[in-house]
């Protein structure tokens, strides 16, 4: 048999968030009511599918802060173009993906060609996109398409649509990554570029190709806030920039780029959920939600830091973990 | 980008402009229009939303009806202080001749409008705080009255829940005055038998609809009985009723402010949810008027208006119908306020550009 060996970030993020879960259990147990869940999830959802975007840029060694533009003009395009008129959902949405690809490929250019900084990369993206939503919407919401809700608020088989996106784009993507040549070449690029190159791996197109996923998942979080808020704002996309951050880092990948760990971000995007739910359950004051995910943040940071014991053992069993598919 | 948001702009004003001075042709001219003649400019912080629309458009609208009003201009400061700052500074370069200034950013703007006060200018900060002193730092503070508000949703409350109750109480950014205006007007109507389930003073959403839904979800999970829900902005509320049903719950009682899509979401929901009674003060677009009033009487030597506040009325009841029945108008956008006085058509139009 394969061993099975379980990386320090999965089974960090599982055993935070299996500890919060028992929180919850006991002191606001209200948080993990079916109803509680039923409304909290599909945001967790969109999180998930956020955090999985901004997880392919990290693994580059980059950082994409054209979250909040991607995600907001999507919700724009959703809403304004069909006007409430079922029949333009579907061109609606394919616009948005249109402009999800040129916005990745925009990015993947300037970073993975161009070698410009990531971050001053995707911050005047941001700009650029958020010239777009202005363009389209003027600032005014509308009000979302009764099929688009329909499908984003319903449920199948118990579980929330939303929830199913979900877990269908962690499917994709884990298997994409974990289990094809190009995942596996995209994984080894993020860890070493210099070797990947000398290797003869087409190192620039592959970076580029991660801001264009990466859109591509903002533009589907977009579509699913466009669904769950009946009258969306320009901005949505707003807080989830700091978010698809901390779920990266939380589920354990390296800001330097290499592994990813897709299922472990997922996990850590229900877990910051989660966690607010609680806040809320427990009727803390505003402040202090802010400071306990602060604090949470910083302990999955920390987490990563701390040079845990038996370092050389540590170290050995990293390198074999670049060279095999492992549960993530 | 900001040229086809400033063409956007212009023509939302030309057209409002247009629409007004139509109308304004046979009217009289109001008191506050003096005669002598002035300039005039709108500047807003932040303009990007459908509220700031229909009220620029009232702005526009209102200014119209004076003919001693030679020039109309509008600066949208984009959420963005030092643009604000700008905006105001160089108005007042340009020798404008009153100003009325929406200062989201709240003291930052007040050196700018010192300064144009100081260079001659009528200035007419409204609704948000700035600090200073009428004046001295500016000509005079329009502002609203929150905590009227807070009193007449209290009453309402009183009325359908005269034996006390559970009230929920949601608001925007943590300690925005404007929510803890509104719950001091609350408290002033409802003693201890009505309980505040919130934390204190009120639940954060940020006016985000997203925010709004998570919030309310954990608050209905964890509240078997909320008899009212009270908000400031009630379109906020919109996607966020739908959660009770995944309780299996009827929504209650909502006390808050209008919107269309809100009056429309009661006409669709309120047959299937026997508890769903609804209760609106107008939003405030027509703050912008009494601003103007008073800025163009300085200007132009006219009457000032009595009113020194504006306060919201009172604008639909979904138990007496008084002073008005919910109203719904399904064929134009959700993001219009019906409580404007500007017509329900030329907001769709301002809101559709």
């Amino acid at each position: 048999m394969f061993p099975v060996t379980l990386a320090k970030g999965f089974v960090t993020v599982v055993v935070s968030t299996l500890a919060l879960v028992i929180l919850c259990l006991v002191y606001a147990p209200s948080s993990v009511s079916s109803g509680a869940l039923a409304g909290s999830l599909p945001f967790a959802a969109v999180l998930a599918i956020v955090g999985l975007g901004q997880m392919l840029v990290v693994q580059q060694g980059g950082f994409d802060l054209s979250v909040a533009g991607g995600v907001s003009l999507a919700v724009v395009i959703a809403t304004h173009y069909p006007a409430g008129n079922d029949a333009l959902l579907l061109p609606a949405v394919l616009i948005a993906i249109g402009y999800a690809l040129l916005i990745g490929l925009g990015n993947g250019l300037l970073v993975g060609f161009l070698r410009l900084n990531a971050i001053v990369a995707t911050i005047g993206m941001n700009a650029l996109i958020y010239g777009g939503v202005f363009a389209f919407s003027g600032g005014v919401p509308r009000i979302t398409t009764n099929q688009l809700a329909s499908i984003v608020g319903g449920s199948s088989f118990g579980i929330g649509n939303a929830v199913i996106f979900a877990l269908t784009t962690l499917a994709v993507v884990g298997l994409v990554m974990k289990k094809t040549v190009n995942g596996r070449r995209f994984e080894a690029i993020g860890a070493n570029r210099l070797l990947a190159r000398s290797i003869g791996l087409r190192v620039r197109l592959y970076q580029m190709m991660a801001y264009v996923c990466a859109q591509l998942l903002y533009c589907l979080a977009g579509l699913l806030i466009a669904g769950l808020t009946t009258q969306p704002t320009a901005f949505q996309g707003d807080p989830l920039l700091l978010p698809s951050v901390a779920v990266v880092v939380l589920g354990g990948t390296s800001l330097l780029g290499g592994r990813g760990f897709p299922i472990s971000t997922v996990i850590a995007a229900f877990f910051l959920n989660q966690l607010s739910q609680f806040a809320y359950a427990l009727g803390v004051p505003y402040s202090a939600q802010t400071i306990i995910q602060a604090l949470a943040l910083g302990f999955g940071i920390g987490i990563y830091s701390l040079r845990w014991p038996n370092t050389n053992q540590t170290k050995q069993k990293n390198m074999e973990e670049t060279n095999e598919t492992l549960v993530s | 980008m900001k040229l086809s948001s400033l063409k956007g702009q212009t023509a939302i004003v030309a057209a409002a402009l247009t629409l007004a001075f139509a109308g304004a042709a046979h009217a009289e001219v109001p008191s506050w229009c003096g005669p002598n003649k002035a300039s005039l400019a709108l500047l807003d912080g932040y303009g990007g939303n459908s509220w700031r629309l229909v009220t620029t458009a009232s702005g526009a609208a209102e200014a119209a009806l004076c003919p001693s009003i030679t020039d109309y201009q509008y600066a949208d400061g984009q959420g963005n202080t030092q643009k604000a700052i700008s905006d105001i500074k160089s108005m007042a370069a340009k020798g404008v001749n009153a100003l009325v200034v929406f200062g989201d950013a709240g003291p930052a703007v007040l050196p700018a409008l010192k300064s144009a006060y100081g260079a001659g200018s009528v200035v007419v900060p409204y609704r948000v705080v700035v600090g200073g002193e009428e004046g001295k730092d500016y000509t005079k503070f329009v502002g609203s009255s929150f905590v009227d508000d807070g009193v007449s949703w209290g009453n309402w409350i009183k009325s359908i829940l005269p034996d006390g109750g559970n009230v929920l109480f949601l608001s925007g950014p943590a300690g925005n005055s404007q929510g803890t205006d509104e719950l001091a007007g609350m408290k002033q109507v409802l003693d201890d038998s009505y309980v505040f389930l919130n934390p204190a003073p009120f639940d954060v959403t940020n006016w985000d609809p997203a925010l709004t839904q998570q919030v309310l979800s954990a608050e209905i999970a964890k509240n078997p009985k909320i008899d009212v829900i009270v908000s400031d902005f009630g379109p906020s509320l919109v996607g966020a009723l739908a959660t009770f049903a995944k309780f299996n719950r009827s929504i209650p009682a909502i006390a808050t402010s209008d919107g269309n899509s809100l009056g429309c979401f009661w006409a669709d929901n309120h047959e299937a949810n026997p508890d769903f009674k609804l209760f609106t003060v107008a939003t405030g677009n027509d703050n912008v008027r009494l601003a103007v009033q008073w800025a163009i009487a300085e200007a132009t030597g006219g009457t000032p208006p009595t009113d020194k506040i504006f306060k919201a009325p009172v604008f639909e009841d979904s138990v007496s119908g008084q002073p008005n029945a919910v109203q719904c108008r399904a064929d134009l956008p959700g993001s219009i306020y019906l409580s404007a006085v500007m017509s329900a058509d030329d907001q769709a139009k301002a809101v559709n550009k």
